[in-house]
């Protein structure tokens, strides 16, 4: 099962865009929190280093012993999800926390990554020029197990994030006109039902607010327009690190969280914006450069699927702080506060570089 | 084979890869895009919204500038402090519960609170409404102690009017009110929601004078309202305050002199228009306006039969009754219908255009003084009707009447001075001769106020010069007027002795006879009454007297003082309302007669 690695095969230039993006969320954490009890920015420099140290066990494993692990995986998370939910109804708020004894952090963002393995497992032997009917809803089933199990806790945010990957996993299969007429109805019916039976009220608010943020400046849509305000009010090269008037005054909710891009825009302004842009456009170039560089179907959709499972928090993370999308609570990758996002982007990383690691390995 | 299934054809799936990077690519450009437009573009905008939300602006009021009697050492109108809690709606999420917790805590209806907010919905959400007044050191430390956990609701510091002599001069001072919705959109944009502002008498005349220049502290605040530190502190610069012309004595005389009666005294110097005393009566307590949110007491003194908020010297109108021969007999000598030698007989009675006139007694052949001295009906019926309807109205305009004094306080009504062409207008008849006898007499449709009585005697005790009555004091008063009455004084020094006569002489107006004062002077008693007027004398079963007037200026030949007195159903005004000038006029003496050599005589 172990392997033998060539450290020269290792890409350590992804590591180093991993390291560089997470040591930049740790100085936006230090200024969005350091007035606060907790040691925030501290836990998330112990929680890079354990990641790291993860990454690492991670690539002594061949990824393709690991795909014949994963279904015993994917069963254990899934019952992890259920305890979690029925044990959940005791406690008060959002239930995805466990306690430390547990698994140390948050269960459903781990679950990506086992949603991304076992989807790859799904399409690794999956030969047809489009995707079929029955690899639709097979895929669709895998995704939508542990989905609606964080949906219900109710995390609706992360259940949203998982929901790209089997999208992702579809297109790479091949859509053709026909799967792609019938999701989009898919898709619009289960909108509608969503709107009309599932989505709370608050949720709802939250959608009606990208339309109008200023419709109730007090309540949902505050927490935009305050973000809207930090970034606008932080101009071209910025208020100065821990000098943002909205951050430092407690005007931003959220800050070291959900909102950690606005303590950005505030305090380093657009400069710090591109920069920061810029670098995190140079990690997921990085990792969807690797797609090219894959062996077998697997590993191409195990890359593939990782770059989508970063990205698409990130986009709709960027987009939700300036109102052009619907306040749910993504954080940024890598930026944002957060043991168990943090882990499960190391990991991430972590089978991107597995599986360039092994791409001239041998059967 | 093998190698076929190891190095399988994945170029489809790696394009497709390709395709879905160039997306994330052009989702980057756009994003560079958003955010150049919200920090570069925009920046201006958020920038002053940041800025907004982090500082806060407290006013500090300025203490309302006091009111002084004529020495400028009597506070008539003064400052205390008091506190008030204010509400911020824009630092509540839920208006309910701050609501509900807002009248816990201030022991009121959470309704009222509701509906004082709701009459402010237009104001912007950060400006702090008024929701209680007068609070209570209990109600301070409850509030404060919430500040952090409640930053809607705060205690605001405020300078409070004070009246210190109560009802002392109410009419003239006036009172304040709180700022309705719409003064705030239109005439008074600067204040804030729950500002008093002069609603009458000097106070409103003069309100921009009075108000100061508010300060400004600004703080830094954090989310949740915490003060983190001070940027600018503009301090209030109060308004120094305003002397009026009243004197103490003359007005508490005044007033006292009312005290139980209903009725209206003028006092003012006919040499500036200073106006020295006056009082109305009934009258009010204007601290009673200065609390906010008592509706009962203020619907109480609008409502109340006897009107105490009416200031009967400036709005009251009443019949001049015989105190008009003043006019008739300035008008009939200016005008030649009659000369200081015409003389005309009196038997009692008269018949006029066929109607039978009457006389208050059978005075024989008199000429102008004595006809004044006498009152006599029958002498003016024939200056009456020598002179005409026109001429009369002339000469009453020219010396005052049917038009305001100008006064510095709002309010004050025009009067009426009847002619054909207002009868033709108003009542769509034609004038007849036999009004014009009433007329000369006082009587007939000719309204009055007692401060144009007044303003009429200081034209005959400076020999035709006419002054605007004023009670602002100093240089900036005005003084004289842009209407000369273009009188002689040699035919004015005839109805002066005509006056001189009514009171030392044993005529009308002895009643308000000083020793060693020389009070010149006209008493009159009106008939006239309206219905309603009528109806509430009956239902206060009291006796249907006539309203009684007095006059006159003291004296004589360096005129000082002019005093006119109206007292309602007074009777006669010889028995009445004389009295109540000589009085005043003794007081003048006593203070001020030895300042003035010429005086006393």
């Amino acid at each position: 099962m172990l392997d033998r690695i060539h450290p020269r095969e290792i890409d350590w230039v992804l590591i180093g865009l991993l390291l560089v993006n997470s040591a930049i969320g740790l100085v936006l954490v230090q200024s969005a929190s350091h007035f606060l009890h907790g040691g925030f920015a501290v836990r998330q420099a112990v929680w890079i280093l354990a990641s790291l140290i993860l990454l690492f066990l991670l690539l002594t494993v061949d990824y393709k012993i690991l795909m014949g692990f994963v279904p015993y995986i994917y069963v254990f998370l899934f019952l992890v999800l259920l305890v979690i939910l029925v044990l959940g109804k005791a406690e008060r708020g959002a239930k995805s926390w466990v306690g430390l004894a547990f698994m140390g952090g948050q269960p459903s963002e781990l679950a990506k990554v086992v949603v991304i393995l076992m989807l790859a497992r799904v399409f690794a032997e999956f030969k047809s020029r489009y995707v079929t009917a029955a690899a639709t809803v097979l895929s669709g089933a895998v995704t939508a197990g542990p989905l609606l199990l964080i949906a219900l806790q109710p995390d609706l945010g992360t259940a949203l994030s998982i929901a790209p990957l089997w999208l992702g996993s579809l297109v790479l299969a091949g859509l053709n006109r026909r799967t792609l007429v019938i999701i989009l109805i898919a898709v619009v019916v289960l909108s509608f039902f969503s709107w009309q039976f599932l989505l709370k009220d608050y949720q709802k608010t939250r959608l009606k607010t990208i339309i109008n943020p200023l419709q109730d400046p007090r309540g949902s849509g505050y927490h935009v327009l305050q973000s809207k305000i930090a970034i606008g009010s932080g101009g071209v090269v910025g208020k100065g690190f821990m000098k943002g008037s909205q951050s430092q005054l407690r005007f931003l909710p959220a800050r070291h969280t959900d909102f950690i891009f606005s303590v950005l825009g505030e305090e380093f302004g657009f400069l710090g914006v591109c920069v920061v842009l810029g670098a995190y456009f140079l990690l997921l170039a990085r990792i969807f450069r690797a797609v090219g560089q894959t062996r077998d179907r697997a590993g191409l959709y195990i890359v593939f699927l990782c770059g989508c499972m970063v990205t698409v928090p990130f986009m709709v993370n960027v987009l939700m702080i300036i109102g052009l999308f619907p306040v749910t609570g993504v954080p940024i990758p890598l930026l944002s506060y957060g043991g168990s996002s943090l882990l499960s982007t190391y990991l991430a990383v972590g089978l991107v570089l597995n599986v360039k690691l092994r791409r001239f390995a041998y059967v | 084979m093998c190698a076929d299934r190891i190095y399988e054809d994945l170029s489809p799936l790696r394009k497709r890869s390709r395709i879905v990077w160039l997306a994330i690519e052009i989702a980057f450009a756009g994003l560079v895009f958003f955010y150049w437009k919200i920090q570069v573009l925009d920046y201006r905008k958020y920038w002053a919204q940041a800025e907004a939300n982090r500082t806060r602006e407290i006013a500090l009021p300025a203490p309302r500038g006091v009111l002084t009697d004529r020495t400028g050492k009597i506070l008539l109108a003064d400052n205390r402090a008091s506190f008030k809690a204010s509400f911020i709606r824009e630092n509540t999420k839920d208006f309910e519960g701050s609501i509900r917790e807002a009248g816990r805590l201030l022991d009121l209806d959470p309704a009222i609170i509701r509906e004082r907010i709701e009459k402010y919905r237009s104001l912007p959400a950060f400006r702090s409404i008024v929701v209680k007044d007068e609070l209570s050191l209990k109600e301070v430390t409850l509030i404060e102690a919430r500040r952090g956990e409640r930053p809607e609701l705060i205690v605001e510091t405020e300078p409070k009017r004070l009246y210190p002599f109560g009802a002392f001069a109410a009419h003239a001072l006036g009172y304040l009110q709180e700022l309705t919705p719409d003064e705030l959109r239109t005439i008074y944009k600067g204040r804030r929601a729950g500002d008093m502002v002069g609603k009458s008498g000097v106070e409103a005349t003069y309100e921009n004078d009075l108000v100061g220049r508010e300060g400004q502290l600004v703080e830094v605040v954090d989310s949740i309202g915490r003060k983190r530190s001070e940027r600018e502190n503009v301090e209030p610069k109060p308004s120094p305050g305003l002397r009026l012309t009243l004197d103490f004595d003359l007005q508490a005389k005044a007033q006292d002199l009312l005290k139980g009666k209903e009725g209206a005294v003028v006092v003012l110097s006919p040499q500036t228009g200073e106006i020295l005393a006056l009082a109305s009566s009934p009258t009010f307590d204007p601290n009673k306006f200065i609390n906010r949110f008592t509706p009962e007491e203020w619907v109480g003194l609008i409502a109340s039969p006897d009107k105490p908020l009416l200031n009967r010297a400036v709005q009251g109108l009443y019949s001049p009754g015989s105190t008009f021969k003043i006019v008739m007999a300035t008008g009939g000598l200016e005008s030649g219908a009659i000369t200081a030698a015409t003389s005309f007989f009196c038997g009692g009675k008269i018949e006029i255009y066929g109607h039978e006139f009457s006389c208050m007694g059978s005075h024989g052949a008199l000429t102008l003084p004595d006809a004044i001295r006498f009152s006599c009906n029958i002498f003016f019926y024939n200056v009456g009707r020598r002179m005409g309807i026109e001429t009369i109205a002339d000469y009453a305009r020219r010396m005052g009447l049917g038009r305001k004094t100008g006064i510095d306080i709002p309010g004050e009504a025009t009067g009426l001075v009847p002619t054909p062409e207002w009868k033709k207008k108003t009542q769509k008849a034609v004038w007849f001769p036999g009004e014009t006898i009433s007329v000369a007499i006082g009587q007939g449709p000719l309204q009055v106020t007692p401060l144009q009585i007044a303003a009429v005697t200081a034209v005959v005790a400076n020999r035709g010069r006419a002054i605007i009555p004023h009670f602002l004091a100093g240089e900036t008063a005005p003084a004289g007027t842009d209407a000369d009455p273009g009188l002689s004084a040699a035919n004015v020094e005839q109805v002066v002795e005509g006056m001189w006569r009514s009171v030392n002489a044993g005529g009308s107006g002895q009643g308000a006879q000083v020793q060693g004062f020389e009070v010149c002077g006209k008493t009159g008693s009106t008939q006239t009454m309206s219905r309603e007027q009528a109806d509430r004398i009956s239902a206060q079963s009291k006796q249907r007297k006539t309203h009684s007037w007095f006059t006159g200026f003291a004296p004589r030949n360096d005129p000082q003082i002019v005093v006119s007195v109206l007292i309602e159903f007074g009777g006669l005004g010889g028995a009445t309302a004389a009295p109540v000038a000589k009085e005043l006029f003794g007081i003048y003496k006593d203070k001020y007669a030895r300042s003035h050599p010429s005086a006393g005589n």
